[in-house]
């Protein structure tokens, strides 16, 4: 790594270079990125950029100009700060869509493990965790009054005798309450393989290696069993 | 004898087509769909007309009465084209009127069937139709040419007013990927106007590129510089109600704001000019080509604008894309000149 006289580090530009090429080559840029009459119409209906210094215009525009450094520039933090609610694509005369770039270049920034991937998905690793290895994402026990204070003034209440509520449902699937539903080990195994296919553990390795591990190791039990 | 020549459609295109030829002694049929002759500026009575702002009854008035008055022109209100054939290098044309049907051999035909509003309710962002607040430059047009000149929803005079240009036009959500040309021109203009009524009411242009082509750019000058109207660089995304009975536009400014709302008394939108279902009618009917835009389809946009796919079917005005009437009135001439030779060959 190179280092200015203020001690950041300088990435070189190949590197910026190949970081917009791989944009390029994904299969939805073409799709995304077509004319631009800078009308700013997107960004007038784009609900965060009432809240942050951010506009779908820019990353339009950035991807227009073809410049590497520009594109860098939203790399960091800027590209987390879109919702992804789409109301750009659904309202830009040109049918461009500012938000679907903002995906591609999420996916690379989680793809390469950069920084500001791992920062953002940090608070995300017990859903993530759930998500992988059993596949369903909440679960009852998540439901906590400290966690949920948003849920209402009975959340109190939801959250206690999960056992005993749950058996309630006559679903045999759903009287569980570390998981949404009981998997049947088949399915998980199935969804292994899929997320082994589509290069979803590599990812969560990059991103944090440590939930990699964990993650790991009930994938080898469950297939070993 | 003399030529016999079909011209449908009234507006400026058509009537200064029918007079022209009425002066070669030629014997014209001018099929009207409305009540009335002279188009689009008549319907929506446009008062005031760009770019020197001569009453509009100088020019479509002027035009009518030549046509109403010449013994070579006969014309037919409320009707319609209601069966069309070629006959030889002829065309048997029956017209419907309230006055019965009646079937007559033409030389050549002109088609001058114009262009329609473009209805700003199909983009819903605009809220038009929600609010009474919230109309377009006919509305204005209209609302201009009939002295009452107020908001829609309590009479008063405005406080402050909004122009969106581009609405319509230049969006491929709603179908129609062109400028429509003279919409720019209008909004303009009748920003100046508002100013002049009204010296208190702030007046302000949302605007993507402001397109005052040619000299037309004098009045866009003339806005910013006599009558103080606020250009701003930005489309607007969405129209709300906003506190005191007023509207939101909520928008990107694209050079100096940022993201802004701001609640107006009224707002006015730029709606552009589309094909019409009349393109469409008078291209099954009479076997012409539209264009990939929904207006009728010219041979060649350079060199004949004005003739079409068929031998001896002219076309003139903004049936064939959006336009002033200055080019409408003139290719009313160009395609009466062309009509006229046609005939006169074939006769
Ligand atoms: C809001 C607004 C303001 C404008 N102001 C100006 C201005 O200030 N100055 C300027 O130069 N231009 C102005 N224009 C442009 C101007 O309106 C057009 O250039 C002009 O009207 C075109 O003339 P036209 O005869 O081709 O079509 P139209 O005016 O549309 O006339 C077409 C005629 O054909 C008739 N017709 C249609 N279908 C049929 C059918 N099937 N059978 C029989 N008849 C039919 C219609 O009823 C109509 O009478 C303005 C346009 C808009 C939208
Ligand atoms: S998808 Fe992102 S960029 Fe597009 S409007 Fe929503 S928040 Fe803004
Ligand atoms: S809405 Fe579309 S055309 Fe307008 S600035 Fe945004 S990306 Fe560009
Ligand atoms: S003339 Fe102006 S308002 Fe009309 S479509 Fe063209 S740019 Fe937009």
């Amino acid at each position: 790594m190179e280092y200015d006289e203020n001690g950041v580090s300088i990435v070189p530009f190949e590197f910026k270079k190949e970081i917009f090429e791989e944009a390029k080559k994904d299969f939805r840029y073409e799709e995304y990125v077509r004319g631009c009459l800078n009308c700013g119409v997107c960004t007038g209906g784009c609900p965060p950029h009432r809240f942050f210094d951010f506009s779908p215009r820019i990353v339009l525009q950035k991807m227009k100009s073809k410049d590497p450094e520009l594109i860098w520039t939203m790399m960091d933090e800027y590209v987390w700060a879109c919702f992804q609610c789409f109301t750009c694509a659904m309202i830009c005369p040109f049918l461009n869509s500012p938000g679907g770039i903002i995906a591609i270049l999420r996916e690379i920034a989680v793809r390469r493990g950069f920084e500001s991937a791992k920062k953002v998905l940090k608070p995300y690793s017990r859903v993530l965790l759930k998500l992988t290895a059993y596949g369903n994402q909440l679960s009852p026990d998540m439901i906590q009054p400290d966690f949920f204070p948003d849920w209402g003034p009975h959340i109190g209440y939801a959250s206690t005798d999960l056992a005993v509520k749950r058996k309630a449902i006559p679903m045999p699937t759903l009287q569980v309450t570390n998981l949404a539903w009981d998997v049947a080990p088949e399915t998980m195994k199935e969804l292994y393989d899929i997320f082994d296919e589509a290069g979803v553990f590599k990812i969560i390795e990059a991103v944090d290696p440590s939930l990699y591990e964990i993650i790991q190791d009930i994938v080898d039990d469950v297939r070993s069993s | 004898m003399a030529e016999n020549i079909l011209v449908i459609g009234g507006g400026p295109a058509g009537l200064n087509a029918a007079t022209m030829l009425s002066e070669l002694g030629v014997k014209v049929t001018l099929a009207e769909r409305d009540l009335f002759l002279g188009g689009n500026p008549k319907k929506f009575k446009y008062k005031f007309l760009f770019p020197d702002m001569q009453p509009a009854d100088n020019v479509v008035g002027e035009l009518i009465k030549k046509a109403e008055t010449s013994s070579n022109i006969k014309v037919y209100l409320s009707s319609e084209i209601s069966d069309f054939k070629e006959n030889g290098k002829k065309f048997d044309a029956q017209i419907k009127s309230p006055d019965g049907n009646e079937i007559k051999t033409f030389d050549s035909v002109i088609v001058a069937t114009g262009f329609e509003h473009f209805d700003p309710a199909r983009d819903a962002k605009y809220s038009y139709q929600l609010f009474d607040d919230v109309i377009d430059i006919k509305d204005l047009e209209r609302m201009m040419g009939e002295g009452n000149f107020a908001r829609p929803s309590n009479g008063q005079p405005p406080k402050n007013v909004a122009f969106i240009l581009c609405v319509g036009s230049r969006d491929r959500h709603v179908g129609n990927q062109y400028c429509s040309r003279v919409c720019c021109t209008v909004s303009v203009k009748q920003a100046i106007e508002l100013r002049e009524h009204f010296p208190d009411c702030e007046v302000y242009i949302f605007y993507m590129d402001i397109r005052t082509y040619g000299f037309f750019e004098d009045l866009y000058w003339q806005a910013m510089e006599e009558h103080d109207v606020q250009i701003v660089k930005g489309r607007v995304a969405e129209i709300t109600s906003g506190p005191d009975n007023t509207v939101i536009c909520k928008g990107e400014d694209t050079l100096l704001r940022g993201p802004f709302e701001i609640p107006f008394d009224m707002v006015v939108l730029a709606s552009g000019m589309e094909g019409g279902p009349q393109s469409s009618e008078m291209a099954k009917k009479l076997g012409l080509e539209l264009d990939e835009h929904g207006f009728l389809k010219p041979q060649n946009v350079t060199l004949a604008l004005f003739k079409s796919n068929k031998e001896g079917i002219f076309l003139a005005g903004a049936c064939t894309g959006p336009k002033a009437i200055s080019d409408s009135i003139i290719e009313g001439g160009a395609a009466a000149m062309n009509a006229y030779i046609y005939a006169v060959r074939n006769h």
